[in-house]
């Protein structure tokens, strides 16, 4: 007889925030490192969006506790092997890459700009675990939902992916940014995140045989199957193959991939609540 | 470390009188709460943070009709290799040079981790302090040269304690004896250190299968996973980020380096 731990929303905005923070920074930081001038638009957003989302997440995490201060017990232990104390650590260090990614994003200085790209580029592969751990978190626990898929962490980075992507377009489009080829190319970057998070949970799926139930069939079958998979995934995708050179259908596009990428967290986290 | 301290806990001796769960409650201090209907004598349905100790009632039906009783006073296994301990990112939770595992209550910061990686469901959240709470192995008694509570109180010796050392060869001729008495089911839970999660350090006999006692039959340290999903993890960021390097790939080299 299992216990749940009673997570509840604050957890699942903390994923879904965590994910388009990784998400946004190492898409900028590949921006930066292999794109080019016209690109500076995707690059500066998804550094500044990274850094006060990063802050949002510590927030989140710390009234999670109840009593703040008690997050300064998670930096009294480093467990390698143990999802949440390396994630504790990884915030911080996350949050450090976001701030000088963010803060050089506004130099013009040739030297600055060098220095920024070696750095975020070491600073992408903490992108990518802000992303994924969480999944990995769920996945070394007892219950067989969150256990048995072995896909969660890999899904949960391609989703933050997708999120990241889709919130730069987002500001892109708000900002009166999108028409540069900047928002294209972040589009582009954001359809094949889309089509391999559906090819993952589809796998995922798959593995998780007759405990995908919760998802598939249970209480959370609408969301799932309608929230995420068609109007998170499916019509996003559709929009931007169709849509052509209609922006404002790329960024209802991003508005929906962002809901999809909500839902996904929620219903993964709920199921157990 | 000091040698392993255990606790057996023979099922076949138990006679559902509930005094272990009554001892428990009175010495770690643990309050009331609000009783739960489960179909049977069982109260609680399962542990809480008030409840360490557990009499559970379990009724099966037999081929004449007639109910088949099962007790058995669960609590806390103290395993070997601790799902609690390993997901705990405080360190509030620790191993004791006993053996058995504990919750320091000043570390635990009631991130309720634990709570999911605990095979039996044991951990739980105490809503009050805000922090997680099980078994303490009766860490306090243990420390001062005495048994557990539960195991003191026992007036048949369904719980023993023990050295581990002791207590397995003695759980392992009790099985023997049941066997040649008619209980062809008859087994230990928890026993061998080769066996699931490194054996338990509270440790069972059980007179049928462990499934009808609300035990799984193979409990896994849920950390198993964190190697293969790590992996495939890394994967999916390579697959991620060679899509986002070929989309924003400059054609024909990088045009102007002026960000």
């Amino acid at each position: 007889m299992l216990k749940t731990p009673d997570w509840h929303m604050l957890i699942v905005w903390y994923f879904f925030v965590g994910g388009i923070a990784g998400g946004a920074y190492f898409t900028a930081a590949i921006a930066d490192n292999f794109g080019g001038a016209r690109d500076r638009g995707v690059v500066r957003l998804g550094y500044l969006l990274a850094l006060p989302l990063i802050a949002v997440c510590g927030i989140l995490l710390i009234l999670d506790l109840g009593v703040p201060s008690r997050f300064l017990n998670m930096l009294g232990a480093f467990k390698f092997w143990d999802p949440m104390s390396i994630g504790a650590w990884m915030l911080g260090v996350f949050g450090l890459f976001a701030f000088v990614s963010a803060a050089l994003s506004f130099s013009a200085s040739e030297a600055t700009i060098a220095f920024r790209r070696r750095f975020s580029l070491v600073g992408t592969i903490t992108g990518f675990f802000l992303a994924s751990y969480t999944g990995v978190l769920l996945s070394a626990t007892a219950l067989p939902f969150w256990s048995d898929g072995r896909l969660m962490g890999a899904l949960f980075l391609a989703s933050g992916a997708s999120t990241g992507m889709a919130a730069i377009s987002l500001l892109l489009f708000l900002s009166g940014e999108s028409a540069g080829e900047g928002f294209k190319k972040v589009k582009h970057a954001d359809r094949f995140a889309m089509v391999f998070e559906l090819i993952l949970l589809a796998v995922f799926l798959a593995l998780l045989g007759s405990a995908a139930a919760p998802l598939t069939s249970g209480q959370f079958a609408p969301l799932f199957w309608g929230g995420l998979v068609v109007a998170g995934l499916l019509v996003p995708l559709v929009l931007d193959l169709t849509g052509g050179r209609v922006r404002a259908l790329g960024a209802l596009s991003a508005v929906l991939v962002l809901f999809g990428g909500f839902i996904l967290r929620y219903v993964i986290v709920m199921t157990h609540a | 470390m000091a040698r392993t301290l255990a606790m057996f806990t023979d099922t076949s001796l138990c006679i559902g009188c509930r005094a272990c769960q009554v001892a428990c409650k009175q010495w770690n201090e643990l309050p009331m709460e609000q009783p739960e209907w489960t179909g049977t004598y069982q109260n609680q349905r399962h542990f809480t943070d008030k409840t360490y100790r557990l009499v559970r009632f379990v009724e099966q039906p037999k081929p004449n009709g007639d109910l088949a009783w099962f007790l058995m006073s669960d609590v806390c296994k103290h395993c070997a290799q601790a799902g609690c301990l390993d997901a705990c990112p405080t360190g509030a939770i620790y191993r004791t040079e006993f053996g058995t595992v504990n919750i320091n209550q000043d570390v635990c910061n009631g991130c309720r981790y634990c709570i999911s990686s605990c095979p039996f469901g044991v951990v739980a959240f105490n809503h009050d302090t805000g922090r997680a709470s099980k078994c303490t192995f009766c860490n306090d008694r243990i420390h001062n040269g005495l048994g557990p509570a539960c195991a003191k109180t026992c007036p048949t010796e369904s719980i023993q304690f023990g050295f581990r050392d002791e207590l397995v060869p003695k759980a392992q001729r009790r099985v023997e004896t049941l066997k040649g008495l008619g209980f062809a089911n008859a087994q230990l839970y928890g026993d061998d250190p080769k066996g699931p999660l490194g054996g338990l350090n509270a440790f069972f006999l059980l007179l049928d299968k462990p499934g009808i006692y609300d035990l799984p039959d193979k409990p896994l340290l849920p950390q198993r996973n964190v190697f293969v999903d790590s992996l495939l993890s890394i994967g999916s960021a390579l697959v991620v980020g060679v899509g986002a390097m070929i989309a924003f790939r400059e054609r024909g080299g990088r045009g102007d380096d002026h960000a």
